[in-house]
């Protein structure tokens, strides 16, 4: 088992993007020439900070975005049958410009809706992993290349964090970005990717890797207390710093080294900051991590930050049954907290330089189990801030009919444009220039562009 | 080899020279110091007899037992040093379940109202105290296979439920993996947990379709993967090196078929009524897809098959694929042993479950008595010393702080009703069907680059590294005899045998790292440590005397990179 090279970085994409900082994971010292010329003549410089709110377990986005128009409803409630959402209950929305249908969104989401008509909130139509465009006659035929290990949730989390949907290495589009623009947060020994939401493969890079928050904050070392402590700390931090030849002592002794010296850093930080004013929703799966975001963000300066990539989680999505009653929460919460961290942010006068995007591992069927909705593939992604050019679909919206021409079977959706160009999208407003996003993204050329335009 | 019994006293328990030993002499020779039922049930080993297969010194004796039970203790130092390894597994497989749901019912039956605080009060209990080690520590992995999760809103108000869930691996954990599988699949609680509860068949005029979803993770996670395995574990390549995926989407959509119609034993309806969490779903044929299904490789389940023949076949056929032993081997040996096993280790495990060596398929038994006496695992920290081992799951570590120091509580109960916010888990309590981590998770950095896995790393994150060793803390040095402040659920650890050493450093180094990790200590780790404890006063910190030198040392092994380490 131990010889599986398919989920390793490559040596190739080591090189690739250890251009923007040292090899170690949190220390950066090298400033590479290239990327900073890059950045500057794109007019980089100032901050900005992506933050990535992951629904875990696979969005049923088809009921957040339903069209309104009668032939369309008609197709979309044909096939979803018990789960369609009535027409009346629809939240109207008037794209910038038009497909020929008309839209609502999910009565859950008004703050998104408010959003989306502030110009604030896009909307990246019908997007999953792909390696390249697939027709269903190409995927019926299994005459293209297509990710692997469709509908399964973990491999699709992965492809959909990565920066190839194929297998090919283990680098996350996070971790690419932050490895890209590392090199503006200087010397530091905070890594430019942060996750509040645990271990992800999003932010594995080459040469950055991500440091762990807590909602709560970071967690200091106890103990060590009383006319005993200082010896006990002595010799904790002596066995801690030992040469250890166990690898796995070595990764456990090196994650110690991170968590102390960082919370040191951290603390310090958050505790120079002022009060946020902005109230998050109180019952939220998913306010504690954003509320956490929008501090560290406020601290980004008495930190040296930059550049920062932020990963949120909010678990749930994965609606085989009682969906009816359940995605009504799961949609007020995502709406309420993704306003409320739009709030803080224009309270820290950074709306402009914080980007959100919403992403799932997949969508799901759009037929019925009769309790809910099995794993799909395409799906409606989310970008939110004042950078996004808000207030209009981007990209075309599937056939909503079963057996239809985007159909894969039973309603699972093919994609009509690939989690790559969303995310290159993101990584052209975070500073990577076009020339560099075919490298960063390898299968972006199979696609006819690079970007999706939602960042302007 | 005797001589090393009567040395080996250690711990909380009662050494073998104070109750065991010499219970076992006295039953032995016939005769006894009072009341015959005064007379304990000789010791196991004295049962057992003198082995031959005994491990090669303590530390071999240790290792082992960090991988059989939750924890060393002196008594089973003692019983595994005389009788062997293969002693100590039989009478393993002997010794009754100890088991959650009973207990939970008692306390309800006596009044009081049962949430998930008390079921994980019993899980503590049974991985500290229970004296099927082996059975319990299996049922935990098996917990991390087929995962069911309190976190389900469908689930959470179903304390006793769960419990069932647990006693059902915790019975199945060291006998057939197919009856483990028929188990699984009727549970109203895995039924409700992947939604095949309340399922039924088709109704193609309204587009509705069966539910996929344990069809699916039935076949991902559970049994045998999602590409097809040679039978080391290695990925099997069709002639453009390609993997070879195991299943098709149409696959699942047939399975998901024959998962249908199934709901709450004696439920009078099948889609509403009353919810019986504790007994295996009931069939209702009317809600059933009797129609003919092809299964992955080609297999047919002819039309007209009752749900239960149905579920059955569909079984034997998953159990039957080639993937299964190669499958669950590697996620056993991960959970026991050592987080990256070499492809023979797997190679063998996976011959065992094959075949027990009597034609039987698939004996758990046999399969974790494998694990357990591989080469790999007896000398891999020989032989492969940079790669081999696991991170310690701090569930385990914290039972096994409780089980090799007698930890208990006035109250009787471990009250220690949340663990996830400390260790990023808990009995039944994990995020997803995924379990708490990948078992393929490759921690980034050193041990990515190196291409090894490493589980445990997935929950090991800068803050949770920071929150297990401060509740290390709190266990250690807010839990000894005679701390001001316990309460009646403090869990206070017995160290007696650990005080009568702590005047001489070396010898308190020497014992604790036996204990707490198998021996396995650097040079420079105990040249540390032992300048530590000497230089600590016999009385310093206002405790009893030695108790800052003993409390210290067993804090600075747990959250050590070495100590974090099952090596």
């Amino acid at each position: 088992m131990k010889d599986r090279p398919i989920s390793a970085p490559t040596r190739r994409d080591f090189l690739r993007w250890a251009a923007g900082g040292a090899a170690s994971t949190t220390a950066f010292s090298a400033l590479s020439s290239g990327p900073l010329f890059a950045a500057a003549a794109q007019g980089g410089g100032g901050y900005k900070a992506l933050v990535v709110l992951y629904l875990a377990g696979g969005n049923d986005s088809f009921n957040l975005i339903v069209p309104t128009d009668s032939s369309a409803y008609n197709e979309y409630a044909t096939s979803r049958q018990n789960l369609a959402v009535p027409l009346n209950d629809l939240l109207d929305i008037a794209p910038a410009t038009s497909d020929g249908h008309t839209y609502g969104l999910h009565p859950a989401v008004p703050e998104l809706r408010d959003l989306f008509d502030a110009g604030r909130l896009a909307i990246s139509v019908n997007t999953g992993n792909l390696v390249r465009p697939v027709t269903r006659a190409e995927y019926q035929a299994s005459s293209v290349a297509l990710p692997p290990r469709l509908f399964s949730h973990n491999d699709q989390q992965a492809q959909s964090m990565r920066v190839r949907a194929d297998d090919g290495g283990a680098i996350g589009w996070g971790g690419a970005l932050a490895d890209h623009q590392a090199y503006l947060n200087g010397v530091t020994s905070l890594s430019p990717s942060i996750t509040v939401a645990g271990s992800t493969p999003m932010l594995t890079g080459a040469a950055t890797q991500a440091y762990h928050l807590g909602t709560s904050g970071s967690v200091s070392l106890g103990g060590f207390n009383g006319n005993t402590g200082a010896a006990i700390q002595a010799t904790f931090d002596a066995l801690r710093g030992q040469g250890h030849t166990n690898l796995y002592q070595r990764q456990f002794a090196q994650t110690r080294a991170e968590a102390i010296e960082l919370d040191g850093v951290i603390s310090a930080a958050l505790g120079a900051q002022t009060t946020l004013q902005t109230e998050f929703p109180a019952e939220s799966k998913v306010s504690p991590q954003l509320k956490m975001v929008a501090k560290m963000i406020q601290a980004q300066a008495t930190l040296g930050m930059e550049r920062q990539v932020f990963f949120v989680r909010m678990g749930g999505f994965d609606t085989h049954a009682g969906q009816l009653e359940d995605q009504p929460v799961l949609y007020a919460d995502i709406s309420a907290s993704v306003a409320a961290f739009q709030a803080a942010m224009a309270e820290l006068l950074m709306e402009n330089q914080v980007t959100l995007a919403v992403v799932s591992e997949f969508g799901r069927t759009l037929s019925s189990n009769g309790q809910g909705t099995d794993h799909g593939w395409g799906g409606h992604f989310l970008a939110v801030g004042g950078a996004v050019a808000g207030g209009d679909l981007y990209g075309t919206m599937p056939s909503f009919a079963l057996e239809g021409a985007d159909d894969a079977g039973s309603g699972r959706m093919i994609p009509s444009q690939g989690t790559d160009q969303f995310a290159a999208t993101l990584a052209r407003w975070f500073g990577v220039p076009d020339i560099e996003l075919a490298v960063m993204f390898p299968n972006l050329g199979n696609f006819a562009t690079n970007h999706l335009g939602f960042m302007g | 080899m005797e001589e090393s019994v009567v040395e080996s006293g250690s711990g909380g328990m009662p050494t073998v020279k104070e109750l065991g030993w010499a219970a076992g002499l006295a039953v032995a020779a016939g005769c006894s110091a009072g009341g015959e039922d005064d007379v304990p049930e000789a010791a196991w080993w004295i049962q057992a007899g003198p082995g031959t297969d005994l491990p090669a010194d303590e530390m071999d004796a240790a290792r082992f037992l960090e991988a059989a039970t939750f924890g060393v203790t002196a008594d089973d130092m003692t019983g595994l040093q005389y009788a062997g390894f293969n002693a100590y597994l039989d009478h393993q497989r002997r010794v009754a379940p100890s088991l959650q749901r009973p207990a939970l019912e008692a306390r309800e039956a006596a009044g009081e109202s049962i949430y998930q605080n008390q079921r994980q009060e019993l899980w503590w209990r049974n991985a500290v105290r229970g004296e099927d080690q082996l059975r319990q520590r299996m049922a935990f992995a098996l917990s991390e296979i087929f995962v069911v999760s309190d976190r389900s809103g469908a689930l959470q108000n179903f304390a006793i439920g769960l419990a069932e869930y647990y006693d059902v691996l915790t019975r199945g954990a060291l006998g057939s993996f197919r009856d483990l599988m028929s188990a699984v699949a009727r549970s109203p609680i895995m039924g409700n947990y992947l939604s095949h509860l309340r399922n039924q068949k088709g109704d193609p005029v309204n587009h509705i379709r069966p539910d996929e979803n344990f069809a699916r993770e039935l076949m991902q996670l559970f049994c045998i993967g999602l590409i097809e395995l040679e039978p080391d574990g290695t990925p099997r390549l069709d002639g453009d090196g390609a993997e070879i995926p195991t299943y098709s989407q149409t696959d699942i959509e047939e399975l998901s078929r024959v998962m249908t119609g199934w709901t709450y034993a004696g439920s009078a309806n099948f889609k509403w009524g009353a919810r019986d969490m504790i007994r295996p779903m009931e069939a209702w044929p009317d809600f059933h897809d009797d129609q003919a299904k092809t299964l992955l490789g080609g297999a047919v389940l002819p039309a007209g098959l009752t749900p239960e023949e149905d579920l059955e076949a569909a079984l034997d056929v998953l159990f039957q694929h080639a993937n299964v032993g190669p499958f669950i081997a590697f996620r056993l040996i991960q959970r026991i042993v050592t987080s990256t096993p070499a492809a023979g280790y797997v190679q063998r495990v996976a011959a065992v479950f094959a075949d027990d060596g009597t034609g039987q398929r698939g004996n758990l038994e046999a399969v974790v008595r494998a694990i357990l006496l591989d080469d790999e695992a007896r000398t891999g920290h020989l032989t492969s010393p940079t790669t081999f081992g696991k991170l310690r799951e701090p569930l385990v570590r914290m039972a096994g702080i409780w089980r090799t120091f007698g930890g208990a509580a006035a109250s009787g109960h471990f009250r220690y009703w949340n663990p996830q916010n400390d260790f990023g888990q808990a009995a039944l309590r994990s995020g997803s069907v995924f379990n708490f981590f990948y078992p393929t998770f490759e921690p980034p950095g050193l041990l990515q680059g190196a291409g090894l896995f490493g589980p445990e790393f997935q929950i090991t994150t800068h803050t949770v590294i920071t929150l297990t060793a401060n509740e290390y803390y709190d266990r250690i040095y807010r839990a000894y005899p005679g701390f001001g402040n316990a309460n009646e659920h403090t869990v206070t650890l017995r160290l007696d045998a650990e005080l009568a050493l702590a005047d001489d450093p070396e010898a308190l180094v020497d014992h604790l790292g036996l204990y707490l990790m198998a021996g396995q200590m650097s040079d420079d780790m105990r040249t540390a440590l032992v300048a530590h404890v000497s230089a600590v006063a016999m009385d310093a910190g206002n405790k009893p005397d030695g108790m800052q030198r003993v409390l210290d040392t067993i804090y600075l092994i747990v959250t050590s990179p070495e100590g974090a380490l099952q090596l």
